[in-house]
């Protein structure tokens, strides 16, 4: 194999090892079933729910409340980043209070949301969109701020008006630092998910493992663990497809492959 | 203050009484100058003296204090640095301001004039440093202005590429025939160039040579180089 081939080939040697150790002891007995069922028992458990229970659609559910959370926290985020990238009064009066409010983990803010939402799916929505703002946020008032005031001098003695150069100069100049918070932002998502599901939900990922918790199925446990990490990583995909997309006149991104 | 943006008949640039002040330090003391329409004029200086203030003045980038300008509302600058924007595609870089619906072809045409045939759409961050700065010399002439604005275009080139870069800009503006201000240390870049050469100091145009005048480049070389205060010896 080309030395290339097995730079691609070797990151999976370790998770794989890792799995066949794994499967090896638990059907040795070497670990409890009870605390560690085998990888291919977890995968049977999963195949079983997916087909017979309610996989599927607490799966599905799980996902709307990540996009919509995502959605509104990512479009409000958006919105404030704008405004006080700027506005310098704009920043004045938001700023601060932002920061003041970014400053509490959103995990603590959790028995206040169950107080005013009950554990309804607005209190899920809620938690992931206030996870969500604020990294989108951050990032796009960094982002305005960071375009080279040389490019904006240019935009002046080339004649573009204001909206021109918003389209044309700050929004590109600001986009790498934005699609950064995009993607702290969807990791940030699934984590608050998983924290706003696990309180109390009726549905939903979360809601399968804190059931499964009370019988001691710990190989549903352990399905829905690992469809967070799954979920966690096409996330993670799905931007650095969007950066590779977006950011494709940028060497760093796209390696300059558009002839 | 007046800034008219009117332009006399046979003048690209009228400048009168111009003022200009850094808190203490003056560095435009009731200057006057006057560009011909196809005049190609350098402005030469030590560092500071104030030239690039005056032709940033000139472009409407920076306020003065008082004075009078007569220049086009919006005339194209190179600016020291290409400054493309770099997730435009050149030909877009090109057309930046342009409204018209054939910016395109427009933008095209200007790029095979200026040697990058075939690269319209390849990313600014792809070029070399010469190339990038000709792409910047084509986005100026594109519009056809009345005034050019280079701001030590070529300072940041390397010699050969600078070499390149003067015959091109010498090709261009015969065929284009702007008006052009440019400000420069290098007294032979401005001997090669210009028609007109101007020595700034102490915020005023101190002397004022026609190249034409000097038949002999090594006596008007001298001389400038006398001006701006290196003097030279028989040898040099």
């Amino acid at each position: 194999m080309p030395p290339q081939a097995w730079l691609t080939v070797m990151p999976w040697a370790g998770p794989l090892a890792l799995v066949t150790i794994w499967e090896i002891a638990a059907r040795l007995g070497l670990i409890p079933p009870h605390l560690l069922p085998a990888p291919t028992t977890v995968l049977g458990t999963a195949i079983g729910l997916a087909v017979e229970g309610t996989l599927l659609t607490d799966l599905l559910v799980s996902l709307s409340r990540a996009a919509i959370g995502f959605f509104i926290g990512g479009s409000v985020g958006f919105a404030l980043g704008t405004a006080v990238g700027f506005s310098r009064l704009a920043e004045a009066v938001l700023d601060r209070s932002i920061q003041m409010l970014r400053s509490i983990p959103f995990v603590a803010s959790l028995p206040l949301v169950i107080v005013w939402f009950g554990v309804a799916e607005a209190e899920k929505i809620f938690v992931v969109s206030l996870a969500v703002m604020f990294p989108i946020y951050i990032n796009t008032t960094l982002g305005i701020r960071q375009v080279d005031p040389k490019l904006l001098e240019l935009g002046r003695v080339s004649g573009l008006d204001t909206a021109e150069t918003i389209r044309r100069i700050v929004l590109p100049g600001a986009l790498p630092s934005i699609l950064t918070g995009i993607r702290y932002a969807l990791a940030v998502a699934w984590l608050a998910l998983v924290v706003a599901e696990t309180v109390g939900a009726s549905s939903g990922i979360g809601f399968l493992a804190l059931d499964a918790r009370e019988f001691l199925r710990t190989d549903v446990i352990i399905v829905t663990i690992v469809i967070y990490a799954v979920i966690g990583v096409l996330a993670d995909g799905i931007a650095r497809w969007l950066e590779r997309r977006l950011l494709a006149w940028h060497p760093n991104y796209a390696g300059g492959r558009r002839k | 203050m007046t800034v008219q943006t009117a332009v006399l008949p046979k003048l690209a640039v009228n400048v009168v009484g111009l003022s200009k002040a850094f808190g203490e330090r003056v560095v435009l003391k009731n200057l006057r100058m006057r560009i011909a329409r196809g005049e190609f004029v350098a402005l030469l200086g030590e560092s500071g003296c104030g030239k690039t203030t005056l032709l940033r003045a000139l472009a409407g980038l920076e306020p003065v204090d008082g004075g009078h300008i007569e220049a086009p509302r919006l005339p194209a600058i190179v600016f020291q640095e290409p400054r493309l924007l770099p997730w435009e595609p050149l030909w877009r870089n090109v057309s930046l301001g342009l409204p018209a619906p054939d910016a395109r072809d427009r933008a095209v045409a200007a790029l095979t004039e200026v040697g990058l045939t075939g690269r319209f759409d390849d990313w600014p961050l792809k070029l070399s440093g010469g190339q990038a700065h000709r792409v910047a010399l084509a986005r100026a002439l594109v519009k056809e202005p009345e005034l050019l604005l280079l701001d030590e275009p070529f300072a940041a080139v390397d010699a050969l590429t600078r070499i390149k870069m003067h015959v091109l800009v010498k090709t261009l503006v015969a065929r284009h025939r702007p008006g052009v201000l440019l400000v420069t240390h290098d007294v032979d870049e401005a001997i090669v160039l210009a028609d007109r050469i101007l020595i700034m100091s102490g915020g005023v145009i101190d002397r004022d040579y026609l190249v034409a005048d000097y038949p002999e480049r090594r006596v008007l070389r001298r001389l400038l180089l006398a001006d701006l205060g290196v003097l030279l010896t028989d040898e040099a």
